[in-house]
């Protein structure tokens, strides 16, 4: 179909100025916050589920590419349009339909903003665990894409583990709902399936997502560290003690200095590393794990232990956390997250490896990660425009992620796979386990139209 | 058939005369529904149970597999039924990673046996290990890691379950309230599909989000779309704390009330399991000798620090008595085990002992658990069909067997209708009403997956793509697949 026809097909389907052709338009649509971009030929902004429907059966029936986007925050190029085609932004289906506080769940379309559904239900006294450091941007609909996580996944699991069901849209515009408001529904765990599918099966335009009482005490505590090995050390010796903590946050040096220089929390910037460890749930024992915790940090050679007095402290604390990202780009222009994920017990060896490799190749890294379930972030500092060093970079990351999954851990732990990871899926999958992805894909998508080129490589870039 | 029996010496010969079984004997013990497999295949490991599904899609013959059998009156009957592979020898714990939380194993190794390798040096475990009556000629594990954590599942059966059926039924039990279900704990997989490819997915850290999460797909998947062999999970450590209330009500309203109250609190049970004083009864636990169950018996159980769990039993049992409990009895640790341990030993109980047996497994919005509990009680009172009912209030789940024993024929049409009844309520409370267990002359008049949603043409689409000679469990999951 050439596209003139397409605009105008769209054109029947929702308003006309929600489908948007300019250049200006689709170059605002040709990246997200990984470091690809590839032009889109035409972005719809429908506004409910017929209309995505009736989108995605014109998409299969003349074989456009197609892909479903929220604000773009993901890392790895999920919604970057790399085969061209349709690109169909959730930004106007961004209502909570649902609060069912009896039935702890809450159903929303895919463009909420995950923030304002979490700062809804806090209101009440209920919350929504999944908290990615984006989540002031993300929105529900790309989290369930992703499966994205979080600080306080250690102890509450991912987005999929809050999960309850989706309304889908399938290739061929056929509309499914799966799981539900009630738990146990029979048949297979398609909500488990299409959580961190990427896109690639279906087009999510409802979620169902579970609730939980909002826990009636929250205690914060800073520990700082000499050397980053200490700091690696406790995160383990605390679990191993039978504590589980809610959060196990771990910033390097480098991060919190570009923190400092933007946002001023008062990290200390003589010292090595942080630990962000927060409990939360019932307070009855609180107070002796906190102290517990507080021995585990003196065994492993703490400097102190801070803990916040008050919710006001508490807020500065995680302030520094949820904006190192950005933070970074005070040193250079650009960073690649790396999202590898080792198995806790391998943080100390992982990390003194991850900074030969910043030596090896004459890049700074900083490191403010998941430490309590091993999720790094080893962030590679750059300038984009300097082709050379972003040559180095990816080399970096690639060996990065290779002694992730050495080291039995994986090549992704929150961040997906998209684009940017196809050729790392070879560390941890073989053959075989690709072979089993291509076939969920087809079963839903035979003409591969639904996010071309994400997740699964293609059988013949077999190494 | 004699041409099967002349093909199945190949296989014979590939894993050992010894683990094909042929005999009239063997194979009567493992007919489900009322067919009888050719013959029952004991494969030792990973690869042999490919070995057997390549032989078996070859010739299309239709494959079920068998844990420890304390799920197989689940489904539909097998439209087919020619080999049933049993996982009794995939029974290895492969990696037990106490310091990182994990655990690795096969998916015949027995769910108690995985608990009493996680157990501290003391013994404390979180079944009761001395009240398991385990035959000597079983594999109990020796080599203790003495680390304090288990695996947060308590599904029926949990003395005999295979960790493999658990995964595969998605097995749970009350305490799911805190510990959520096998989907949410479950890190990594390897199966082997219905081609006898060995595909794995997942692996050992919490996070991961490299492919599809195809762990989740498995769980549930009733063998449907192949034979899961391995398995990776997370662990927690053992509660510093376990304790038991008991209440006894002499109304469902006043249970009702109280439940309510407590599950609107802050407070945090494992589980607030509500049920019937025949349930109660039925359980036949002598650790409460005091305690009456009056017509409505709440039991909630406690895991946690130890004063969370002294202020929980303080208000707790200061909001039973606002509400006009009867009586009630608390006990802890190893009394705690012995009662959650015969509420999962219930429903296997039921089904020895009553030949007749349907057992409903009904689904809801958490909110409707009373007006669920209240209808089958009612209904089958006024019916005179003996019932047990127990409801996981909270997590909008409730379990209801008939009682009926041989010759009930008269009860059993009357069933019929109140199964179908049931459905719709349950239909109309935001759920479904899975058929657990009947016997196999009812089972083609019952909808043994409830109504199917709008999802099934994609289970579907997944079905004829993995299995597209329907090979692995034909017909006996959800629509038919």
């Amino acid at each position: 179909m050439d596209k003139q026809k397409l605009i105008e097909r769209l054109k029947e389907i929702v308003d006309p100025e929600y489908v948007l052709t300019t250049e200006m338009d689709l170059a605002l649509y040709s990246y997200d916050a990984s470091l690809d971009k590839a032009k889109p030929d035409v972005v719809v902004l429908p506004d409910s589920t017929e209309q995505v429907s009736k989108i995605m059966a014109l998409a299969y029936k003349e074989k456009i590419p197609i892909l479903g986007r929220g604000s773009g925050t993901n890392l790895t190029g999920g919604t970057i349009p790399v085969k061209g085609g349709i690109v169909v932004h959730f930004s106007r289906m961004n209502r909570i339909l649902k609060l069912d506080y009896e039935n702890l769940t809450a159903t929303a379309e895919p463009g909420v903003i995950t923030l304002d559904l979490q700062t809804r239900v806090l209101k009440d006294g209920f919350i929504y665990q999944p908290d990615p450091a984006s989540q002031k941007v993300s929105t529900l609909g790309g989290n369930v894409g992703e499966n994205s996580g979080g600080p306080h996944c250690l102890k509450y699991g991912v987005t999929s583990n809050h999960v309850q069901g989706l309304e889908v849209v399938l290739a061929d515009g056929t509309v499914i709902q799966t799981g539900g408001e009630s738990r146990d529904n029979p048949g297979f765990d398609l909500t488990g399936l299409f959580v961190g599918s990427e896109g690639t099966i279906g087009m999510v335009t409802k979620v169902i997502l579970k609730l939980e009482k909002a826990p009636e005490a929250v205690k914060t505590m800073l520990a700082i560290f000499e050397t980053i090995e200490d700091g690696a050390n406790t995160v383990s010796a605390i679990i191993a003690e039978g504590i589980i903590p809610a959060t196990l946050e771990m910033m390097d040096n480098t991060v919190m200095r570009a923190v400092e220089e933007t946002i001023k929390v008062g990290y200390p910037l003589d010292a090595a590393a942080v630990l962000i460890i927060e409990l939360d749930g019932m307070p009855e024992g609180m107070e002796e794990k906190a102290l517990k915790i507080m021995e585990i940090c003196k065994k492993n050679n703490v400097r102190e232990v801070k803990l916040a007095k008050n919710e006001n402290e508490r807020t500065i604390l995680w302030a520094g956390r949820k904006g190192a990202f950005g933070s970074v780009g005070q040193v250079r222009p650009s960073y690649l997250c790396c999202d590898g994920t080792v198995p806790r017990t391998k943080l100390p060896e992982v990390l003194s490896k991850v900074i030969e490799i910043g030596k090896k190749y004459r890049l700074p890294i900083g490191n403010v990660f998941h430490a309590g379930d091993g999720n790094l972030h080893p962030l590679i500092m750059f300038d984009e425009r300097d082709e050379d060093e972003k040559q180095r970079v990816l080399k970096a990351s690639t060996e990065i992620l290779k002694l992730c999954a050495d080291a039995g851990g994986t090549i992704s732990g929150e961040h997906g796979v998209g684009l940017e990871k196809l050729k790392e899926t070879h560390f941890i999958f073989n053959e075989g386990d690709l072979q089993l992805e291509r076939d969920i894909k087809s079963a839903f998508d035979a003409d591969n139209i639904l996010n071309p080129g994400k997740m699964i490589p293609a059988a013949e870039s077999a190494v | 058939m004699a041409d099967l029996t002349e093909k199945l010496k190949n296989i014979s010969e590939k894993i050992g005369r010894d683990f094909v079984k042929t005999d009239l004997q063997t194979v009567a013990q493992y007919a489900i529904d009322g067919l009888t497999p050719a013959a029952v295949i004991f494969p030792k490991n990973t690869a042999e149970v490919s070995d057997v599904v390549k032989f078996a899609n070859q010739l299309r013959l239709a494959i079920v597999p068998w844990g420890s059998g304390s799920q197989i009156r689940m489904g539909n009957p097998p439209r087919k039924l020619d080999l049933v592979v049993c996982t009794r020898r995939l029974n290895h714990m492969l990696d037990v990673d106490t310091q990182n939380l994990t655990i690795t194993v096969e998916a015949g190794v027995k769910l108690r046996d995985i608990q009493a390798r996680l157990a501290t040096e003391e013994d404390r475990c979180y079944l009761p290990l001395e009240d398991l009556n385990i035959a000597a000629d079983e594999i109990i594990c020796s080599d203790r890691s003495h680390s304090g954590c288990f695996i947060p599942l308590d599904p029926p059966s949990s003395e005999k379950t295979t960790i493999g059926g658990v995964v595969a039924g998605s097995a749970s039990g009350p305490r799911r309230l805190l510990y959520n279900l096998p989907r949410d704990i479950i890190l990594g997989v390897r199966f082997v599909t219905p081609q006898g490819d060995v595909p794995g997915s997942g692996g050992k850290t919490v996070k991961n989000v490299s492919g599809y999460d195809i762990s989740k797909l498995m769980v549930g998947s009733m063998g449907s779309l192949g034979i899961i062999t391995e398995m990776t999970f997370r662990l927690m450590p053992l509660p510093e704390k376990m304790k038991t209330l008991l209440l006894g009500f002499d109304s469902l309203d006043a249970a009702h009330r109280c439940v309510n109250s407590i599950l609107k609190t802050k407070l945090l049970p494992a589980a607030v399991e509500t049920m019937t004083a025949a349930a109660y009864e039925h359980l036949g636990f002598k650790g409460a000798p005091e305690f009456s169950p009056g017509r409505v018996a709440v039991a909630i159980s406690l895991e946690a620090f130890a004063p969370a769990v002294d202020r929980m039993q303080r208000e707790m049992l200061k909001t039973a008595k606002d509400h006009g409990v009867l009586s009630s009895a608390v006990f802890d640790e190893h009394k705690h085990l012995q009662f959650w341990l015969a509420v999962s030993a219930q429903d296997a109980g039921f089904d020895a002992a009553y030949a007749n047996l349907i057992r409903a497994k009904v689904n809801f919005h958490i909110s409707q658990w009373k007006e669920i509990f209240e209808f089958a009680d009612r209904s089958l009172t006024a019916l005179k069909i003996g019932h047990a009912i127990r409801a996981h209030s909270g997590s909008g789940i409730c379990l209801i067997n008939l009682l009926m024993d041989r010759g009930a024929e008269g009860q059993k049409q009357k069933a019929l209708a109140f199964m179908e009844e049931l459905l719709q309520l349950s239909r109309k409370a935001g759920g479904n009403t899975v058929i657990q267990n009947a016997p196999a002359d009812l089972k083609p008049k019952l909808k043994i997956w409830g109504e199917a949603g709008s999802d099934l043409v994609a289970m579907k689409l997944l079905k004829q793509q993995l299995d597209p000679n329907d090979v692995m469990s034909p017909g006996r999951f959800v629509g038919g697949l």
